[in-house]
């Protein structure tokens, strides 16, 4: 039998404690549903219900950059004046250019500037929570999305063979926060995106607050303990996401996402990543048990009319840092049983020079975003700006990758997230240390 | 570096030179080096399947390999199970008939299949797939999404052609194109290269969506121009659509095949143009073929040299590893080995890439018989569910919006990948699943009409779980699943609302989300 196995090698302490096989056991009665909706009528701060344990450990908030996010325009760098003659049309104008303040860059020092789609996020970089690091990304050079983002999804470049994530295999081998969590991680996808897979009690849930079983409510329980006992015998990850789905649903239930309410008048825009942050906003201050999440925003592989001023990359930029600004402010700024880290980063950047579209192709270092209490942050760093001349360019065409993004998430993982077993996270990789935590 | 890595863009191949023609390059005996250049990845299947260990110093935990129960027996429903989107009554009575090979064979020789009844259908209710760009451009691109979208719902459930509709929602994946982008130039895609080849030459389908306006506008090959050439298309014609990541090119190839490419575009409401005012006359070299400098006054025969790339792809080995390799995994095993990707790669390089001879190939019946379950996707489990239920239908709107639900919204994926074809990307979607079959299986008095009557038998529940064994597993059910559903019937008052419900839990199992 396929779960014995799976008991007796997987080595994270929750298994040892309770097995999935008598956790099976004893929620397959039906019991998932004693933590019935309406126990909590409406939404509630839920730290005041929270059990009591000490952790330093933060929440992680995982974003995912999908299509290669054009690091140039992201944090632009006016001072190195090899960005304007490598791109003539889609450049954004510099602080003290002469352009109207609605279009030219806000500085962030004396070298990089915001676009003015990016200037929601001046208020954790002021308060020096955010983070930019720049020039970084993998020293793996593909540049096919696909490879670099499961690469970076699964930690190790160029290893096909490894099939769980870098986050997956974080929570795999730490012990939960709560014991009781039905549900310690969650993608914010229809599917489970690479970063989670091999993550225990982890779903992907597109949208948490219609996560319920339909049909007849008179007989859920009934269908749900066919159901769990139906697939006790199923293979993983099927399994495991049967056992996790029942027992998540009631949970997810007494949450009030449709009459949640953001801290500090944060808004959240009302697109995709905007809701899925407010979700994740809204789970975590629930406290339940939640350890991750990790969301997806697209829109970034800007081959044509990129135009990071009014374009298709302002748009873009603008639900980017408008949402994280909200998260920023309704769930980094208050209280919560657990500080919550933010980071977000994509597979590559993007050439130098703009194409013949007014667009750019795939390249090759770009930006990382860290925010969070424990972030050092309000500065953009660099290990030593490599620099946009042609002779400084990676393969003549793009900006370098001068830091390996691992060692960001390594710092994060070991400082914030309290888990040293690196070694496991980022197989044969020796993280540097940046000083990117407190 | 202190890492083991290795970059990725290693491997330039110098000795594939340019064919005089596709099928004198097919013809050279490149099959001897298919193993050679077997992609990295089929290599390391073939040669280790990762156990699991303790997480601690292995931090790799597999998805297990479902087998399938001892109850799937049956050559033939083995076979059905593959090669459609779920079992009739009509399809087993005619698979044992003609046996394994006879009615694959029907199958692959699919238009002497009549498939009247439905086309007529299509034809009625979906007039929009088969238009134009030029009378499409003024449809409400809404109501053109919702007609292709719900025609490719209906055939899946509904057509005879069933090898065929698997085969086109393969090639659909294989040259992905988002509606979301190109809009109603999907439609004459779909209508003109994907099903208009799906059974044809993997050739054959290669050129018409190197000039499909859909493609161009999707890759942004529309934006590409000598002195600034778009590397997206020719990027992913390697990467995806014949070599494969690993098969052999670099970065300089991608740069040079864009210049190669220059020109190719769109006129009017998108349809495919070549422009030699926008070509790149200069010296190109791709994989070490060199199409050397050539005058302007070439004009609209250069575009000669993209389809001396396109034949140069063709022939390439890895194109024949990368394809085989995937048809294996649509249809056999998430991990074909060394010995089965070269035997269908042999098979591409025998026959000049002619899709029914590879999968002849592919669906060996030792093969089948050996083959790990595999996940239905969403699309798949809703075509399934009407499959083998067979309603009363009039138009599948509200099933193929439930594909929002359980996330597999046809022609939306937005990545020139396609959607996954992995099970660790499907896995953790079971409750949309459970709730689809609680919807689909209450249908009744729309659009779609589930008659619950088929399966009521004289309020007993032993005979119905019996019925509902023979529409739904073709009547080799896990004894444990009967046991379980004659439990939950009997566990109410038996009624329509009960069998309904059981029908649900039936279609909800682990077992039906499988095949």
């Amino acid at each position: 039998m396929t779960m014995d196995t799976h008991d007796e090698d997987c080595g994270c302490s929750e298994y040892k404690a309770l097995s999935r096989r008598q956790f099976l056991g004893a929620t397959a009665g039906g019991a998932f549903g004693a933590m019935a909706v309406g126990v909590f009528p409406d939404w509630l701060p839920r730290v005041v219900l929270a059990e009591s344990y000490a952790s330093s450990r933060d929440v992680i908030l995982s974003v995912f950059m999908r299509g290669g996010a054009d690091g140039l325009s992201l944090c632009v760098p006016f001072g190195d004046s090899s960005y304007y003659t490598g791109r003539p049309t889609i450049a954004v104008p510099r602080p003290d250019a002469a352009n109207s303040t609605a279009t030219k860059g806000i500085a962030l020092d004396n070298f990089f500037a915001f676009p003015q789609a990016m200037s929601a996020l001046m208020t954790p970089y002021t308060a020096n929570d955010l983070l930019v690091v720049h020039a970084t990304g993998q020293f793996n050079n593909s540049r096919s999305h696909f490879d670099a983002q499961r690469f970076m999804e699964v930690g190790k470049p160029n290893d096909t063979s490894i099939v769980t994530g870098w986050l997956g295999r974080h929570l795999a081998t730490i012990p939960p926060l709560r014991t009781t969590a039905p549900l310690r991680a969650l993608g914010l996808a229809s599917g489970l995106q690479k970063t989670l897979v091999g993550a225990p009690k982890t779903l992907p849930i597109a949208n948490p607050a219609t996560f319920a079983l339909g049909g007849n409510t008179a007989t859920i329980n009934q269908r749900l303990s066919f159901l769990q006992n139906d697939y006790s015998g199923a293979s993983d990850p099927i399994h495991a996401a049967a056992l996790d789905a029942g027992n998540t649903v009631a949970i997810l239930q007494s949450i009030g996402f449709a009459t949640y309410r953001p801290a500090n008048g944060a808004v959240y825009p009302n697109s995709s990543f905007g809701n899925a942050l407010k979700s994740v906003a809204a789970l975590i201050k629930a406290d339940i048990g939640i350890e991750a999440a990790q969301v997806d925003i697209g829109g970034w592989d800007t081959h044509s009319a990129e135009d990071p001023l009014n374009g298709s990359m302002a748009n873009t930029m603008r639900d980017f840092s408008n949402s994280l600004a909200a998260f920023y402010l309704d769930c980094i700024t208050t209280a919560t049983s657990n500080g919550v880290t933010a980071v977000a980063f994509s597979e590559f950047g993007r050439n130098a020079r703009e194409n013949g579209s007014q667009g750019t192709d795939h390249g090759r270092g770009t930006c990382l975003f860290a925010i969070g209490k424990n972030i050092a942050g309000g500065r953009v760093m660099v290990n030593n700006w490599p620099g946009l001349a042609q002779a400084n360019l990676d393969s003549g065409q793009d900006l370098k990758v001068t830091i390996d993004y691992r060692d960001l998430l390594a710092e994060i993982v070991q400082n914030r997230l309290g888990n040293t077993q690196l070694d496991v996270i980022f197989p044969s990789w020796k993280p540097t240390m940046w000083g990117i935590t407190k | 570096m202190s890492d083991t890595e290795v970059p990725s863009d290693t491997g330039v191949s110098s000795t594939v030179r340019a064919p005089a023609s596709r099928r004198a390059a097919l013809a050279a005996g490149v099959a001897a080096l298919a193993m050679a250049v077997l992609p990295k990845r089929a290599r390391a299947q073939a040669t280790r399947r990762p156990r699991p260990g303790p997480i601690t110093g292995t931090p790799n935990i597999p998805n297990e390999i479902p087998v399938a129960p001892q109850e799937w027996a049956s050559d033939s429903n083995r076979l059905l199970r593959r090669i459609t989107y779920g079992i009739t009554d009509a399809d087993v009575t005619a698979a044992k008939q003609y046996g394994f090979r006879g009615f694959l064979e029907r199958q692959l020789d699919y238009t002497h299949i009549d498939d009247s009844a439905v086309d007529a259908f299509i034809a009625a209710k979906y007039p929009y797939i088969s238009q134009g760009t030029s009378q499409l451009y003024n449809a409400n691109s809404g109501t053109v999404q919702n007609q292709l979208q719900q025609s490719t719902v209906y055939r899946a459930a509904f057509s005879k052609r069933q090898l065929y509709e698997r085969m086109v929602e393969f090639w659909s994946d294989h040259f992905n194109i988002s509606y979301s982008k190109v809009t109603y130039l999907k439609v004459v895609d779909d209508a003109d290269v994907i099903r208009k080849y799906a059974l044809t030459t993997f050739p054959k389908l290669l050129y018409a969506s190197a000039k499909s306006g859909a493609m161009m506008v999707y890759l942004d090959q529309n934006q590409s121009r000598s002195g600034s050439p778009n590397q997206n298309y020719a990027r992913e014609i390697m990467e995806l659509h014949t070599l494969g990541v690993d098969g052999g090119y670099t970065q300089n190839d991608v740069a040079e095949l864009s210049r190669v490419l220059t020109g190719w575009s769109i006129v009017g409401r998108g349809d495919f143009a070549f422009y030699s005012s926008i070509h790149d006359f200069g010296k190109k070299t791709v994989l070490g073929v060199t199409i050397p400098a050539s005058s302007s006054s070439v004009g609209a025969g250069a575009i000669v040299e993209g389809e001396q790339m396109l034949d140069m792809l063709l022939a390439h080995p890895s194109t024949a590893s990368f394809i085989a390799t995937k048809m294996l995994r649509w249809f056999v095993t998430p991990q074909p080995t060394a010995q089965q990707v070269a035997a269908v790669a042999a098979e591409y390089t025998r026959t000049g890439g002619d899709i029914k001879a590879m999968i002849r190939v592919v669906l060996d019946p030792a093969w089948v018989a050996a083959a790990p379950m595999k996940l239905k996707r969403p699309f798949h489990l809703i075509a399934s569910s009407m499959r083998t239920t067979t309603p009363t239908v009039s138009g599948v709107a509200g099933p193929t919006a439930q594909l929002n639900n359980t996330g597999q919204q046809l022609f939306m994926w937005d990545t020139p990948d396609g959607y996954p074809d992995r099970v660790d990307y499907w896995a953790g979607n079971v409750l949309p699943r459970w709730n689809y079959a609680s919807y689909y299986s209450a249908l009744a008095g729309g659009e779609v009409n589930l008659d619950v009557a088929q399966f009521m038998r004289g309020n007993a529940a032993d005979p119905t779980v019996a019925a509902i064994d023979t529409r739904l597993f073709g009547g080799e059910i896990d004894p444990a699943l009967r046991a379980s559903l004659t439990t939950y019937l009997k566990g109410g008052t038996y009624n329509a609302v009960r069998v309904r419900e059981t029908l649900a839990l039936a279609m909800s199992s682990n077992t039906f989300q499988w095949y």
